[in-house]
């Protein structure tokens, strides 16, 4: 993952002092080679010349906007492009994300943030592809296996259905934090989940079978009344 | 359409009256003239049977008394009397040239029409027959010939006569109300048009063409005025827009850097946590930048909404979890009553909860020493509403100080600066409300907890499942 500090930047705004801010961020974070562009016909130039690997774009420039140079840049090249803006209105953000851009955030932002974010997309577009693996975990003294869908308890091996291998996974994903009976049903049924209610609480009965050793008095998978479930894993994070 | 008939009705029955009124008035009239005229300077008939009356035989010569005498002079007639055989007996100042002798054919002509272009009349004497002449073209003379079975019919026939009347009048009157009617319609539906606030324009002709063109005036001054009125709108929501903007810029620097000085650990602490305090409210004041927008384009109405069907039951569910997964302080419980599922709504999502989050922040800010603020969704289906309602049991708000927490603060209707947050939580959800066709309700006193709630209209997605 060392190779993301070592791609190049190119940073858009017309102002010189958010351009720098934003510079010193990137910098103190390992990130070296940084370009900064004040106007649209500056930014195509070190864009062309350049070529840079993602792109930080402010929406208003003064010789055009934001939303216009990203598709002058998408006519070339499908580099990840990140809109930083003053303007926080809801179209724009919906349009900003509808030309392609890869994020959308509104000014004045946390550095931190914006670092994160940049670093998780240039993992996302250049990471060396392989293979997506689902995570293993241990529950008590109960191993959950999401990459073969099986719950080990010593030596006792019991498979998990699909439902319920995708409930698991959406509440170790948010592993400690509350996730809604929605989300879950979003989850295993997809968009019209509407109505499965009763069902996932069977199917929830069923994980408590496999992972809990009193499934009437859970330790791990947790009602939280009225919203939705907690899943308690110690030890991680 | 009810005015304009009864318009008509009106017309019709005051025309009615009218008619009425002057028949009899002209019937009255006339009849008086009528009789006058016959009467004017006495009848000829009686002129004529005094004349006769107070012809004296004497001997050999006639007398005339003096009252006939002056009848005669006041109509400046003269008089003859014919005897048996048709010789003039005597005369009072007849004209020369009448005949002296006349024959029986000559009696009848004259007793029924002229004699010589002399109107006259005639009497009956002992001596044979009194002649009263007026002077020529003083008089007419009509005869009268009606059939009996006409003159019986009579009555029936001035009965039908009025009716005929009758008709014609309400036929005309009908033909005259329902034009007038029919010019005054396009005048009602343009005024019912102005009161909905809709585009007027009337085709000015017929009798009430200045009343039309009046219409189109006001219509098109309103239309200005509701133009002048959203650019000016526009103009402060675009203005506080451009403030937010240019505030962002500068608000970039205050918060960058000193997150970045709070998170550097080459400063001392006590820098360090100084930065905190500079890059906590530089948050802050991000959100009263971010809040003040959201507001000001509500309250113009020049926020898209980005609608779509929506569950408050999920809404809630969602907000609930975030602010228990971002930790609530202790003293703070969040508790879910009923949370009915068939509520659904067409509505921004994320305007929707963000109106529930500031609920709920609302309860925490009001009682920092604690409190539990109990979240339901109910249905109305005989209102065709939905109910969110989010209620806590902590100090209250006195009631009278309600009605201008809704209020956008520094308005001239709020008067009470805040003492937590920037006081645009409950004006923003009263406005999110309005925005969803909805309205918000805020019932509290003090040590009564607070009651709030947003009521919205309910839109059933066809697909909806019962459970």
């Amino acid at each position: 993952m060392e190779n993301v500090k070592h791609k190049k930047l190119l940073v858009v705004d017309d102002e010189p002092e958010i351009r720098q801010m934003i510079d010193r961020f990137l910098r103190n974070e390992g990130f070296s080679r940084i370009f900064h562009a004040a106007s649209f016909a500056e930014a195509l130039e070190v864009f062309h010349t350049v070529k840079p690997d993602l792109a930080i774009l402010d929406v208003m420039l003064p010789d055009g906007d934001g939303f216009s140079l990203l598709s002058s840049i998408r006519q070339t090249s499908n580099i990840p492009v990140l809109f930083l803006t003053a303007r926080g209105e809801d179209e724009d953000r919906l349009l900003g994300l509808g030309l392609g851009a890869d994020d959308y955030m509104v000014k004045p932002f946390l550095p931190r943030e914006l670092v994160l974010r940049i670093t998780a997309i240039l993992r996302r577009v250049y990471a060396p592809p392989q293979q997506e693996r689902y995570p293993v975990f241990q529950l008590g003294s109960r191993l959950v296996d999401l990459e073969s869908g099986i719950v080990s308890n010593n030596g006792d091996e019991l498979p998990l259905t699909a439902k319920e291998h995708a409930l698991l996974l959406k509440l170790y994903e948010n592993r400690n934090r509350i996730v809604t009976s929605d989300a879950l049903c979003q989850a295993a049924w997809g968009d019209d989940y509407f109505g499965y209610e009763n069902t996932l609480m069977v199917h929830i009965r069923r994980i408590r079978e496999k992972i809990e050793v009193n499934p009437s008095k859970p330790e791990f998978l947790l009602t939280v009344r009225g919203l939705g479930y907690k899943l308690m894993v110690r030890g991680d994070e | 359409m009810r005015s304009t008939a009864r318009i008509l009705k009106r017309f019709i029955g005051a025309t009615m009256l009218i008619s009425a009124f002057l028949l009899v008035f002209n019937f009255v009239l006339i009849g008086v003239w009528v009789f006058n005229g016959m009467n004017e300077g006495g009848s000829p008939t009686r002129v004529v049977q005094q004349v006769a009356a107070g012809l004296q035989a004497g001997n050999q010569q006639f007398a005339l008394d003096e009252v006939a005498i002056e009848l005669l002079e006041q109509n400046q007639a003269w008089a003859l009397l014919i005897d048996d055989e048709g010789q003039v007996l005597w005369d009072y100042h007849a004209p020369e040239n009448l005949p002296d002798t006349y024959s029986v054919i000559d009696v009848a002509k004259f007793t029924k029409w002229y004699l010589e272009d002399y109107p006259v009349f005639t009497w009956e004497h002992e001596n044979g027959l009194v002649v009263v002449g007026y002077p020529k073209d003083s008089l007419v003379k009509y005869q009268y010939h009606l059939p009996i079975q006409w003159v019986g019919t009579l009555p029936l026939k001035i009965f039908a006569l009025l009716i005929i009347n009758l008709v014609v009048g309400l036929l005309l009157s009908l033909i005259i109300g329902y034009k007038l009617v029919r010019s005054i319609r396009p005048l009602t539906e343009g005024i019912q048009a102005l009161g909905e606030d809709q585009e007027v324009f009337i085709e000015p002709k017929g009798i009430l063409q200045d009343l039309a063109q009046n219409i189109n005036r006001v219509a098109s001054l309103l239309r200005q005025k509701n133009l002048r009125l959203k650019e000016r709108d526009e103009a402060r929501s675009n203005w506080i827009a451009g403030i937010s903007h240019d505030i962002r810029t500068p608000l970039s620097m205050i918060l960058g850097y000193s997150s970045a000085w709070e998170e550097n650990p080459t400063l001392p602490e006590e820098q360090r946590k100084e930065a905190g305090i500079i890059r906590r409210h530089a948050e802050n004041l991000r959100s009263l930048v971010n809040d003040l927008n959201l507001v000001s384009m509500l309250e113009y109405e020049m926020q898209p909404l980005q609608k779509r069907q929506l569950r408050l039951a999920a809404l809630v569910r969602q907000v609930a979890t975030e602010f228990l997964n971002n930790g609530l302080d202790e003293q703070f419980s969040l508790e879910i009553a009923t949370l009915d599922e068939r509520a659904q709504v067409e509505g921004d999502e994320r305007l929707l909860k963000r109106a529930i989050t500031n609920l709920i922040q609302n309860s925490m800010n009001h009682n920092p020493e604690g409190c539990t603020i109990t979240l339901q969704v109910s249905v109305q289906e005989e209102y065709g509403t939905c109910r969110l309602t989010v209620e806590d049991n902590g100090k209250g708000i006195p009631e009278n100080k309600i009605p201008e927490l809704l209020e956008l603060p520094y308005s001239s209707k709020r008067k009470q600066s805040q003492r937590s947050g920037h006081g645009l939580g409950l004006p923003m959800v009263a406005r999110i409300a309005k925005a969803h066709q909805g309205h918000f309700i805020l019932d509290s006193d003090t040590g009564k907890g607070v009651k709030a709630e947003i009521v919205l209209p309910t839109k059933n997605s066809d697909s909806t499942k019962t459970v």
